[in-house]
């Protein structure tokens, strides 16, 4: 009941925020735009996820947004060498896996470095950021690469909607929430994560496999980056090098603002759903709005400070 | 519950100051809504919202593409919404399905990547908003979905550049400085090279990147002036490229040997032209892209047919008209 009643403030704020946009942009509650919204949400949702178990632990992973480049731009490489022009469901596997497998080769690397060595985390992850961004940046020569229109299925994941309703993204992003909510609350895998935040020594001497969890932690974040960059890659038509850059923050506020506490221990995944939605509420309707992309900034920097320091206070 | 209703308070006071102080400028709350609920009549003549996505605006060319699009607009008792893209072609994704859910009566873009934009034609096609392109081309499979490309004449651009080089330098070892990644820049130096047949004695010593930027620029000049003893001349693709080149060329005491041509017509440009260090520069008119992109969107809408491929004329300035052009501004 203690999990219901922090989240309480949340859904209040985005209850309050969709209807101040309902006053400010007529259209704005349409079940269309709503939808929109959830698709609007769904990349950095799913990035905000796999970040939460990270920050559980105290760390922080800021290379989500170059792998989101890099899981793109191998997927598509391995796509085009595969298959051409045709569609064949092996080789979208094949490619697909192969996007994952790297991103999985990061995410353990992060996990063996944090838990192995006594290496922060942020130098880490910023570090193995530019090397993503690099790899990146090697295919093709740093310049976009399109997707052929005949990869019908691959153009599917950003851009489908199941049952001709719901956006495929959307689809994604709350199977990933189940999973993650599931995993973190309903296991022991998840209580190993709450002692290793809280304490790490008292997690160590309590027999907890601090390594284990912790290269777990690091993978499965990295594993989220990947599916990410797959959505994100579809939706754009073309796999960019460049693209991603800053995805890690908005990420990170998305966290934040769900109520995880930056120094770990603390947070839930259904709390960090929230903080993405009202995120992404704030983008739509400031932009709906018509408000001047300057103050858009500055809205969304407040937003960020009022949440966190309300939060601080009610956890001291 | 107490600190919760102080959160709400918070928030929402934070919402309610917002367009507030966004209402002094631009008023954004009543015009486009008015449209909004009958937008199902057909195009009224008045009173619409337009939208516009850039790539950046921390450049003062889209700056004043994005004033030339707005004065022409509102000229016409239109409103424009300008977002910012920064560089994130998601973001310009999800803010383009913003506008489109938002009915507006149609939208500039101006891609981040050219490659990446056709999921968003694709829906505005579907809400049947059209769309012009300004500035940089998007893919030529994605063209039917657009109503037009309204940009400077890079080639001619190029070409201009080229011509001014052979009338003080007919015979010039030169070397380019290139951003292979825009095709605005791909444009200019095809343009440059085409007009370069005519001058068999001119000679290309080597093509480096150099990012755009003045940064980026000067580093490579550096090099390229160690490499190449006899280079005597450079095609920079823009102004701040062109900056980049006349400070390394300075610090090595080479720049009275060295012909500089490059291409944008900034003030900054101006002023290198007007000290001598800068050869000419072939000035674009953002303002002016904006404006007859306008005026292209006003003209469909009302049923009227439009070029599809919109050039804005380029123009060289040199230290004989570079006066002129610094006043313009």
């Amino acid at each position: 009941m203690k999990v219901v009643k922090q989240m309480v403030p949340l859904l209040a704020a985005i209850i309050i925020l969709l209807l101040l946009f309902r006053i400010w942009v007529p259209s704005f509650l349409t079940p269309e735009n709503m939808l929109n919204l959830t698709q609007q949400i769904s990349v950095n949702t799913i990035l905000a996820l796999g970040m939460t178990l990270v920050i559980l632990v105290g760390g922080i992973d800021l290379s989500v947004g170059a792998m989101v480049a890099l899981v793109g731009t191998t997927t598509v490489y391995c796509l085009t060498a595969l298959s051409g022009d045709t569609q064949n469901p092996f080789m979208l596997m094949t490619a697909i896996l192969a996007g994952l497998g790297i991103a999985a080769v990061f995410g353990t690397f992060h996990g063996i470095a944090a838990a192995k060595t006594s290496m922060p985390p942020f130098i880490i992850t910023l570090a193995s950021m530019l090397i993503a961004r690099g790899c990146a940046l090697r295919f093709n020569g740093g310049l976009p690469m399109p997707i052929k229109d005949e990869q019908t299925w691959f153009l599917a994941i950003g851009n489908g909607r199941l049952f001709d309703v719901v956006p495929v993204p959307v689809v994604i992003m709350l199977s990933l929430f189940l999973l993650m909510a599931l995993l973190l609350h309903r296991t022991r895998f998840g209580q190993h994560v709450y002692a290793l935040g809280g304490n790490r020594e008292a997690a160590l001497y309590t027999g907890i496999p601090i390594v284990r969890v912790e290269i777990m932690v690091y993978l499965l974040c990295s594993l989220m980056a990947g599916v990410a960059g797959m959505i994100h890659t579809s939706q754009l038509y073309s796999a960019e090098p460049g693209s991603g850059e800053m995805f890690e923050l908005t990420a990170i506020a998305a966290v934040v603002v769900g109520g995880t506490s930056f120094t770990g221990g603390r947070g839930t995944m259904f709390g960090t759903l929230l903080g993405a939605v009202i995120i992404g509420i704030l983008d739509k309707g400031l932009n709906q709005a018509g408000v001047h992309y300057s103050l858009q900034y500055i809205v969304k920097g407040a937003v960020i400070l009022v949440a966190v320091y309300l939060d601080v206070r009610r956890n001291r | 519950m107490n600190k919760a209703l102080r959160f709400l308070i918070s928030s929402s006071l934070l919402l309610i100051l917002a367009p507030l102080i966004s209402g002094c400028n631009d008023s954004p709350a009543t015009g486009p809504d008015s449209a909004q609920t009958d937008s199902q009549a057909p195009q009224k003549p008045q009173g619409r919202l337009f939208g516009a996505s850039f790539q950046t605006l921390n450049n003062p060319f889209f700056v004043d593409l994005g004033e030339g699009l707005q004065k022409e607009l509102e000229a016409n008792g239109d409103e424009l919404i300008i977002l910012d893209a920064q560089f994130n072609s998601l973001k310009q994704k999800n803010d383009l399905s913003d506008l489109i859910l938002k009915d507006v009566a149609g939208i500039f873009v101006n891609p981040v990547n050219w490659e990446g934009l056709k999921g968003s034609l694709l829906e505005a096609q579907r809400k049947k908003v059209p769309i012009i392109i300004v500035d940089a081309p998007v893919k030529e499979a994605d063209e039917e979905l657009i109503v037009c490309t309204v940009a400077s004449d890079n080639v001619r651009a190029g070409k201009l550049a080229a011509e001014a080089l052979a009338k003080v330098n007919p015979k010039a070892k030169l070397v380019v400085l290139h951003l292979s990644v825009n095709k605005a820049c791909i444009d200019r130096v095809a343009g440059f090279k085409e007009a370069m047949q005519a001058y068999p004695d001119m000679e290309i010593l080597d093509v480096q990147e150099a990012k755009g930027t003045t940064e980026g620029a000067r580093p490579v000049m550096r090099d390229l002036i160690g490499r190449y003893p006899d280079l005597n001349a450079v095609f920079a693709i823009n102004d701040p490229n062109a900056l980049g080149v006349i400070s390394a060329l300075d610090s090595a005491n080479k720049l009275d040997k060295v012909t500089i041509v490059t291409v944008d017509g900034s003030q900054a440009g101006i002023k290198a032209i007007q000290a001598g260090k800068l050869h000419s520069t072939s000035a674009q008119f953002p303002k002016e892209i904006g404006k007859i992109a306008a005026e292209k969107m006003l003209a469909h809408l009302k049923g009227e047919p439009v070029d599809k491929d919109v050039k804005v004329r380029v123009e060289l300035i040199t230290a004989e008209n570079a006066e002129q052009h610094l006043e313009a501004d």
